[in-house]
């Protein structure tokens, strides 16, 4: 019996030496930076009620490893830290006196996706910026991930912006029904532009207001870009979302050249409420990270304040380090 | 890790249609032809590197970033429900998918409806629609020949001509979905690599609909 070698189940592995090492020194830059910059860190628990899950992003409760607890209430293992941080915050605001900077570190669990090739435990990295006046706060968080990721060794590191806004504001323009919309969105997410625009043509959408969705789902650019999709744009929040995404810009002209606006990416438009960061390495072709405003989901655990905040893959991280 | 894009194409049915298409769109293979060996397959110009794959690892692989891109049917993507983009729907391998069965419509009977397919998510969303909950099983192959040995009473499968479905004295109840190839991309190699990827997306789409 002693003999038998015991595994590790599917999903799961062991970091050994250099792999941990790597990881410890990523952590430890992410900590400096944040720790300089007045973010201070929070381990939230490795155990939920699923109930927590049920507020934000609804696809960490669909994906929850969950069990029950002697009193038969839903536990889950931490499937996303966000509404953790969430709900540690607005449980003591105003203690903490907003804006409250806080960082995490740490793993989340969920059930395997469609295919094997993936982890069930992720090991994700991050930052929140809760209150504060919004665009001082977008151009805060943006400036200190980028720096973390340039101090733990992705100097070619480049983001993506886009702005929740901007889809927004021209989708409720054309006045189309939910199904009709989501249909849209389908199209738009899978950028199956000739079947987008074959059925804006089918619903009656008018050649101008056609014009404008394709104009969106080219942009991807720096400022000259930006202001073309801008031009096109007849509505207000549109066209607002587009001006705070360029006063973005022109408060980072340290970033100069790694910001990236691509108004064709319109995943987890429903989770955030504003600007919206892809954090790319050109060399890896691998997304390292997401972030972005979501100014309802304090609201959800009962506290009226926006946030603003980043998350990276520490395991994406460390494999491309 | 190359700075090219790697492009996964389909072995079987579809594989000579997708080489012409490329090559219509300016991109030339010249190793494509059965005789070569090779497991990649650069372009003439030298942007992309070609690696014919079974059609139904394709969308694992483009999803996973492990290729960058990929033409692949309309039915795999839908079966496995992968997450990429699908710029360009190439219109080739075009062909539908149906609910079949011995009978030209299904009859209510005592127990479960069995359907036996190559494709359960696909079936399982077609019937959940009618608020159907059939019995599915799942096979590899051969499909058509389930109801006539009494594994199921109908079948869910790809058709092109018709011929065996009735050689095999089946008849089409309903259509599940149109197929054909798509070209599929990777999210981040979309961004990462847009300039090689955008010319592979406008020269297919320029051949699909400016160039019948």
């Amino acid at each position: 019996m002693g003999e038998k070698t015991i595994g590790l189940p599917a999903g799961f592995r062991d970091l050994i030496f250099e792999a941990a090492e790597t990881r410890r020194r990523i952590e430890n830059a992410f900590a400096s930076v944040l720790g300089a910059a007045s973010y201070r860190e929070i381990v939230p628990s490795t155990v939920e009620y699923l109930d927590l899950y049920a507020r934000g992003n609804q696809g960490a409760r669909e994906r929850a490893i969950r069990f029950l607890d002697r009193d038969d209430a839903l536990l889950a293992l931490r499937a996303d830290f966000t509404p953790a941080v969430a709900r540690i915050v607005a449980g003591r605001l105003p203690d903490l006196r907003p804006p409250v900077r806080v960082w995490y570190s740490g793993s989340v669990f969920r059930k395997t996706g469609r295919h094997s090739a993936q982890y069930r435990e992720f090991a994700q990295i991050g930052a929140e910026l809760i209150g504060g006046e919004p665009a001082g706060a977008d151009t805060e968080i943006l400036d200190v991930a980028l720096e973390c990721l340039v101090k733990s060794g992705f100097p070619d590191a480049s983001v993506h912006v886009n702005h929740a806004g901007i889809f927004r504001g021209l989708v409720n323009s054309l006045g189309l029904e939910p199904p009709q919309l989501a249909e849209i969105r389908s199209a738009i997410d899978r950028k199956d532009m000739r079947a987008l625009d074959a059925r804006l043509e089918e619903l009656g959408v008018h050649g101008s207001v056609r014009k404008q969705v394709g104009a969106l789902s080219r942009c991807v650019g720096d400022e000259r870009a930006l202001e073309e999709a801008g031009g096109s744009l007849v509505n207000d929040e549109s066209r607002a979302a587009i001006a705070s995404l360029e006063d973005l810009a022109a408060a980072l002209p340290r970033w100069k050249g790694r910001i990236v606006f691509d108004l064709t990416e319109i995943d987890e438009m429903e989770y955030y409420t504003g600007v919206m960061f892809t954090f790319l390495s050109a060399s890896h072709t691998a997304e390292l990270g997401r972030g972005g405003r979501y100014d309802t989901l304090m609201r959800e655990f009962g506290a009226e304040i926006p946030a603003v905040g980043f998350s990276f893959s520490m395991d994406t991280l460390g494999e491309c380090a | 890790m190359s700075g090219r894009v790697l492009v996964a194409l389909p072995k079987g049915r579809l594989y000579d249609r997708a080489i012409a298409i490329l090559g219509r769109g300016g991109i030339s293979i010249p190793d494509a032809s059965g005789a070569s060996r090779k497991l990649v397959l650069a372009d003439r110009e030298g942007k992309y590197e070609f690696v014919p794959l079974k059609p139904v690892d394709i969308p694992v692989y483009v999803e996973s970033g492990a290729m960058d891109a990929g033409i692949v049917g309309s039915d795999v993507l839908r079966e496995l429900e992968s997450d990429v983009y699908e710029p360009v729907d190439l219109g080739i391998g075009r062909c539908r998918m149906v609910l079949a069965a011995p009978e030209a419509r299904l009859l209510p009977k005592g127990g479960a409806l069995r359907v036996a397919t190559k494709y359960p998510r696909t079936t399982e969303r077609f019937f959940r629609g009618k608020h159907a909950h059939p019995h599915i099983v799942r096979l590899d192959g051969s499909v058509e020949i389930a109801p006539l040995l009494g594994l199921a009473d109908a079948i869910v499968d790809l058709v092109e001509t018709g011929r065996t479905l009735r050689e095999n004295g089946m008849h089409v109840v309903e259509e599940v979905a149109a197929v054909s190839a798509k070209l599929i991309v990777n999210r981040t190699a979309m961004k990462v690599k847009s300039a090689d990827i955008r010319h592979l997306v406008t020269q297919l789409d320029t051949v699909v609909y400016e160039d019948p």
